[in-house]
């Protein structure tokens, strides 16, 4: 907070205290040194809140977040989507947010080396790495002037997923952490995209070791080489397995029932809190979900 | 229309003033010619131009409502009247004037159905108002609904009598026939909105496209409002609304008064060509 | 029905209240939170609306207007909305008025300009029906794209009057709105301005101004209550969030 701040001191503690919630229409300020941010509107330069949320300030900047909206794309975001269409050299990629992202041809690795151009015989197979329904994780490479988001899956780390189950929770229930890819008990990996989407799969031994961060450009260039990146078919997951995953999936929206923002520490909490339960879907009872969260988050 | 023909029409409004020379409460002249036949109406604003035809036939009543007559509106938007509809489909815009004209007209009671049954539960008649658009140029509510109401005016439908059982429809050479009972007469008057909080009487083609949102009161002379639609755009108070009902209320009255006149106009015309008629309804 | 059943010499109506009282008002907000982004249940009286709120999302069809989202309202009245179970009605043309009307009105409050090239995908549901059904409509609608945290001016809130002789009747219900006039009045905000008024049955125009005034006075009291509504479930929210 910078000094220049400090005789508004005052007048900041008053906005924020007497919001700790705005709803549509309200009065923020009528002070116009303030910068006005998203879910303000002005009208005769007072400012006035436009959504139901909470004031939030950085700086001379006031902005409400509401307390529930679509996803909105910020520049690295880890998250996952669904293709939705294939277009020339480009699809297009259900993120959750108000529109659909793009992922251009030149952002994915295709077999045969990341740093290949690429040809038409590429943009003729399109279909055959990617096709509408796939799921996929990426990072959002940049935004465009109408908020419409760009992805890049140019990292191990991103790609066609498979061997799991998808869970759609709100995109505000998903805290923003520094990694978003976890290894949880009983093999599983889980990836909580910000956006909401997560997809809970096998860990394998390939993407156990493709942690974040320590891919080495050998391994991303043997692994490039095949067609396995974009295979189809799951490898073999047994049952037990399978009941983890749902248990995984069933803590994850037992979070979401109590409304719960959802992290690593949280989720394993409820996953011990719900074992209690031997068969995963007794985790569907509401008051079951409330009790297993009441006690995870005694826990932590 | 291009960007630049709606900033001039823009620019003109905010200058209180329109492409046509108007004011932005003078209503375009309304020119009114009545056909050949009992119930054709011919209604020129501006440049639209429309037709409106009554006829009548006799039909089964209702189940539910065995004493009323039938009351039929059809409105045919065309391509004929501009490039920009298409045949066989209706777009939201034709929808409502379609809704607008049946809340005016019919819903209001204008034509009294009760008057037009012949025996209870058995036979009635059916009068059928179909209204053909010819040129396009905005203000199709307010001029259909003068269209079918000075059409519902004019017509004159056969006699009828009953023998024994039967009902006897008695052709134009053997009796007079019967005007209509048309309870009253409802005038439809419209506003445009623009940006910039400016409001606009009866539109042309150009403002219609590049309007906001629109509001249209019907109302007669004895000041009745017979329908009122209004939804979002520009918020008016409670004073500007009563005070645009007293200006559709002058209007209505302006107009209320020319199709009488020219009603009486047409039918002096007509005594005076078949003597042998006594037509003592005209002087409605 | 006599009228004097309607409002009798005593000032009260068939259902007992007096001229200038609304019916009980429930209201809810993220009823079906896993079907939307934002949906919310209005209940005046025994007439109940749910709103469902899709969006912004991608549009179905390429549209024409990009620098703003497109508003597609859709009303379906279910079957057993009335005493009298009636057929499905697909293509109602008073029911496509009204997703027009409803349209045109929220256009007004949505900052529209803020998403664009997406389409806000409105599904209103009519479950019964006892008079107000526009206005229903309208405090439903505003409540679900409040939940969907779409940005807008102000509340939107409607209610129609009855008007019985020179008597304004506030919120009337079935009975009353068959037997009488009625307007429908709705405004954005808190203020005195009129941005809806739908009127359809034949009414006296000195008659106008006293039902106007009322049904302003039964907006806002309804924007109260859709307030009241949003905080409370907001503050739930936040009190979840803070453990």
């Amino acid at each position: 907070m910078s000094s220049s701040d400090s005789e508004n001191e005052s007048d900041v503690e008053m906005i924020l205290e007497k919001a700790g919630l705005v709803t549509p229409g309200e009065m923020i300020t009528d002070d116009t040194i303030w910068m006005r941010g998203h879910g303000t509107y002005a009208a005769d330069n007072v400012t006035y809140s436009a959504v139901a949320g909470t004031i939030e300030r950085v700086n001379k900047l006031l902005s409400v977040r509401p307390l529930r909206g679509r996803y909105i794309p910020v520049i690295g975001d880890h998250v996952v989507g669904r293709i939705t269409e294939v277009g020339n050299r480009r699809w297009k990629v259900d993120i959750g947010a108000s529109q659909d992202a793009v992922l251009m041809l030149g952002s994915v690795n295709l077999p045969g080396g990341i740093l290949r151009r690429k040809s038409d015989d590429d943009e003729l197979q399109m279909r055959e790495f990617l096709k509408e329904g796939d799921l996929l994780n990426a990072e959002i490479q940049t935004l465009y002037a109408d908020g419409a988001a760009a992805l890049h899956t140019r990292s191990l780390r991103y790609g066609k997923l498979r061997n799991g189950l998808f869970v759609q929770v709100p995109a505000s229930l998903v805290l923003r952490l520094r990694t978003q890819v976890y290894r949880l008990e009983g093999g599983i990996e889980m990836i909580l995209g910000i956006n909401g989407y997560i997809w809970i799969r096998k860990a394998t031994s390939t993407n156990a070791n493709a942690a974040p961060m320590d891919v080495s450009i050998n391994r991303l260039e043997q692994e490039s080489n095949s067609m396995e990146i974009y295979k189809d078919e799951n490898d073999p997951i047994p049952p037990s397995t399978r009941q983890t995953i749902s248990r995984y999936a069933n803590c994850i929206q037992a979070l979401v029932y109590n409304e719960v923002g959802i992290n690593e520490a949280r989720l394993r909490a409820v996953y011990e809190a719900s074992v209690v339960y031997t068969d995963a879907g007794e985790l569907l009872d509401n008051t079951v979900k409330t009790d297993i969260v009441k006690q995870a988050m005694a826990t932590l | 229309m291009s960007s630049i023909e709606q900033a001039f029409v823009q620019s003109l409004l905010e200058d209180q003033k329109r492409v046509s020379g108007r004011r932005l409460n003078e209503a375009r002249k309304l020119e009114l010619a009545f056909g050949g036949s009992y119930g054709h109406v011919e209604v020129k604003m501006g440049r639209t131009r429309l037709v409106a035809q009554v006829s009548s036939q006799v039909a089964k009543p209702r189940d539910d409502r065995p004493f009323e007559g039938l009351f039929l509106i059809t409105t045919d938007v065309s391509s004929m009247a501009s490039p920009r509809f298409e045949n066989g489909r209706q777009t939201v815009d034709e929808l409502m004037v379609t809704r607008l004209i049946e809340k005016a007209i019919r819903r209001s009671n204008a034509l009294d159905l009760e008057s037009l049954c012949i025996v209870a539960g058995q036979s009635c008649w059916m009068v059928r108002a179909d209204v053909h658009y010819l040129e396009y140029d905005g203000g199709f509510i307010d001029a259909s609904c003068i269209a079918v109401i000075a059409a519902l005016l004019h017509f004159r439908r056969p006699d009828t009598s009953i023998d024994g059982s039967r009902t006897i429809v008695h052709t134009l050479d053997e009796r007079p026939p019967v005007p209509l009972s048309v309870l009253h007469v409802p005038i439809c008057v419209s506003w445009s909105f623009f940006d910039n909080d400016i409001i606009v009487v009866d539109a042309d083609e150009a403002e219609q496209d590049l309007r906001i949102g629109s509001m249209t009161i019907t109302i007669n002379k004895d000041r009745d409002i017979c329908q009122f639609t209004k939804a979002g755009k520009i918020p008016l108070s409670s004073q500007q609304i009563i005070e645009c009902c007293e200006q559709a209320h002058g209007r209505a009255r302006e107009i209320t008064d020319l199709i009488h006149e020219k009603l009486k106009q047409d039918f002096e015309k007509r005594n005076r060509g078949n003597m042998g008629f006594d037509l003592a309804e005209n002087d409605r | 029905m006599s009228r004097f059943e309607i409002y009798s010499p005593e000032g009260l109506r068939a259902d007992g209240r007096r001229w200038n009282e609304l019916r009980h008002i429930k209201c809810g907000i993220n009823t079906h939170s896993k079907s939307a982004d934002g949906s919310a249940v209005v209940e005046m009286g025994a007439s109940k609306v749910v709103c469902i709120v899709q969006g912004p999302q991608e549009p179905e069809t390429r549209s024409r207007v990009r620098e703003k989202a497109t508003l597609s309202v859709s009303v379906t009245v279910a079957p057993f909305s009335t005493t009298e179970r009636s057929k499905h009605v697909t293509n109602d043309r008073r029911l496509q008025e009204m997703s027009a009307n409803l349209q045109n009105l929220f256009e007004e409050a949505v900052l529209t300009h803020l998403h664009p090239r997406t389409e806000i995908v409105c599904s209103l549901t009519v479950i019964a029906q006892d008079g107000g059904l526009l206005s229903c409509c309208i405090n439903a609608m505003t409540l679900a794209l409040i939940d969907a945290g779409l940005p807008m001016y102000e509340y939107v809130s409607a209610c129609s009057v009855a008007l019985f002789d020179q008597t304004p009747l506030l919120d009337p219900n079935n009975v009353e709105e068959t037997e009488l006039a009625s307007v429908t009045v709705g405004i954005v905000g808190e203020t005195d301005k009129i941005s809806l008024l739908i009127l359809e049955r034949r009414l006296g125009l000195d008659r106008l101004p006293p039902a106007l005034e009322l049904g302003v006075e039964g907006c806002k009291v309804l924007r109260q209550v859709m307030d009241k509504e949003v905080r409370r479930h907001g503050a739930m929210r936040l009190a979840s969030r803070a453990e």
